[in-house]
């Protein structure tokens, strides 16, 4: 599924965030990326759907080399990405419903799928209530949630997550690693961006740790 | 969902959140076309005018002496040798009197004490309809003036000039609203387009992250620019339409407008000047878009 070869990415003048990265993420397998801040965990994220370009190495995602798609190519492979960004990317003066069907609506879903689809969704992430809320009037936990759901509402083949339960408490972490499992049971690849070690303490899933921009430990990988 | 759907959506979505500068936009290009086609319409107006001038054109050359048959044949070969015509008409001293007299009619007595033959003799030259175009016209004046026993060529040349004049001068109009029409619909268009883009920036930057294509993100701008287009330049026409039935209704009296038969454009005409102003705007999009659209 995924495919990181000899990966660098430096910013300029000359910031190193990535060095050498190595590592391959198999198709329906969650992938756990652990690491302090500034570790360069959502620039990994970043490269991989291809929001930043790699300064040295090959990632290719699908069999595709995603840092050299462009256009139409880079696009469709796109809708078979869902993200949920650190700083969310939510359309403030929309409602939560609106940005959840984004996702759907580029590629081209039908209005009654679409509007089940967020339904169904809003409910698992327990925000029912806030279907037709600004998400510039949400708290920072729902954004978060809404911010998942659009991720996940194209049932996206890879789904990267950085940071999910930054903002959340226990009981809707679990809700959140609820829905997460749940994709990945469906097939979904999952990559999980995170310093709350309570998401993958006793996880059999691969965790790989990042120290400085470097692979410093992969760990687990029972489940893989 | 189907594309096109999606497209129309998303461009009523633009039109609602940035409708004040497109109402501006709108009404900026419908009274460019207004002012535009207003002056065109006068033009091609003042053109069938002058053709319906040029049917009428006749060129009186006077004459010093009433010539006889043998005369008349002579100056008739001598004017066709210079053109041909479609007629030739000789009028004597006496028919000269007689005409004068009807066109007098009640206040023929001031001829009571005249002699029948104080009006000069004359030729009718009526032109054919090929020839046109002033200068054309007074080459053939000057050269029937060169003729022998020719006192003096007439056909209204001080009206015929001022007319020419005028439809020069209408035309130089009709260039200049003409290139205001394109200079006002591409960049008030392109503004507007631009200001929607600037207003969605984070939208169209979401729109790719997850997937969008170019066509889906850049076909709603360009849709937007072809309805300003479309919609501005019905509105100008129709304005347009309303004025010159207002004018003919107020002006259906004896009078001048009735001497001409004043038209609206054709249907082609009319379908043309609405497909330029939709290359126009889309073009002002497309233009925008290049400049301010990074995708």
């Amino acid at each position: 599924m995924i495919e990181l070869i000899k990966v660098s990415k430096t910013y300029p003048p000359d910031v190193t965030a990535l060095t050498d990265i190595s590592v391959t993420i198999g198709r329906g397998e969650m992938f756990f990326l652990i690491g302090m801040s500034g570790a360069g965990k959502t620039t990994l994220l970043k490269l991989l759907c291809s929001m930043e370009t790699p300064t040295n190495g090959l990632i290719e995602v699908t069999g595709k080399p995603i840092h050299k798609l462009k256009g139409t190519a880079l696009a469709r492979l796109r809708q078979k990405i869902g993200v949920a960004y650190q700083d969310f990317k939510l359309l403030t003066d929309r409602t939560a419903a609106e940005n959840i069907a984004i996702s759907m609506e580029v590629s081209y879903k039908k209005p009654q799928i679409i509007r089940k689809r967020v339904v169904d969704l809003l409910e698992q992430l327990d925000l029912s209530d806030k279907h037709n809320t600004i998400t510039g009037e949400l708290s920072r936990g729902e954004q978060q949630r809404v911010t998942l759901a659009r991720a996940v509402a194209n049932s996206p083949a890879l789904i990267l997550v950085d940071e999910p339960t930054g903002n959340l408490d226990a009981t809707t972490t679990e809700r959140v690693m609820k829905l997460l499992n749940k994709c990945n049971s469906s097939g979904a690849t999952i990559v999980i961006a995170t310093h709350d070690d309570s998401i993958y303490r006793d996880t059999t899933h691969r965790v790989m740790e990042l120290r400085k921009g470097r692979i410093h430990a992969v760990n687990g990988g029972m489940n893989a | 969902m189907n594309f096109w759907f999606t497209v129309f959506r998303q461009v009523g979505r633009n039109i609602r959140q940035t409708w004040p500068s497109q109402l501006m936009t709108l009404l900026t290009v419908s009274l460019s076309v207004l002012i535009f086609a207003f002056f065109y319409l006068v033009y091609t107006n003042m053109l069938s005018v002058g053709t319906k001038l040029g049917d009428d054109l006749r060129l009186i050359v006077y004459l010093e002496e009433q010539p006889g048959p043998e005369m008349q044949e002579q100056l008739r070969r001598k004017i066709t040798n210079f053109d041909e015509v479609q007629e030739i008409r000789f009028i004597s001293k006496i028919e000269a009197y007689d005409r004068f007299v009807n066109q007098l009619s009640q206040n023929k007595d001031v001829l009571e004490d005249m002699p029948h033959d104080f009006l000069p003799a004359s030729i009718e030259v009526i032109p054919l309809k090929t020839l046109r175009g002033l200068t054309q016209i007074k080459l053939f004046s000057e050269y029937l003036a060169k003729l022998p026993g020719t006192i003096k060529v007439q056909y209204g040349q001080e009206w015929v000039e001022r007319f020419y004049s005028f439809t020069r001068l209408l035309s130089i109009i009709v260039l200049l609203s003409g290139n205001l029409l394109i200079l006002t619909t591409v960049f008030m268009v392109a503004y507007t387009i631009r200001l929607t883009i600037m207003g969605r920036q984070a939208e169209l930057e979401l729109l790719k992250l997850v997937g969008a294509t170019n066509n889906y993100i850049r076909t709603p701008f360009l849709l937007e620019g072809l309805l300003q287009g479309l919609l501005g330049s019905t509105f100008g026409l129709l304005s347009l339409y309303l004025l010159f039935d207002w004018i003919k209704v107020q002006f259906s009296g004896p009078g001048l407008l009735t001497l001409f038969n004043f038209t609206f454009f054709p249907y082609s005409a009319s379908f043309t000047i609405i497909g330029v102003s939709i290359l126009l705007c889309t073009v002002g999009s497309f233009t925008s878009m290049q400049k301010f659209l990074r995708i």
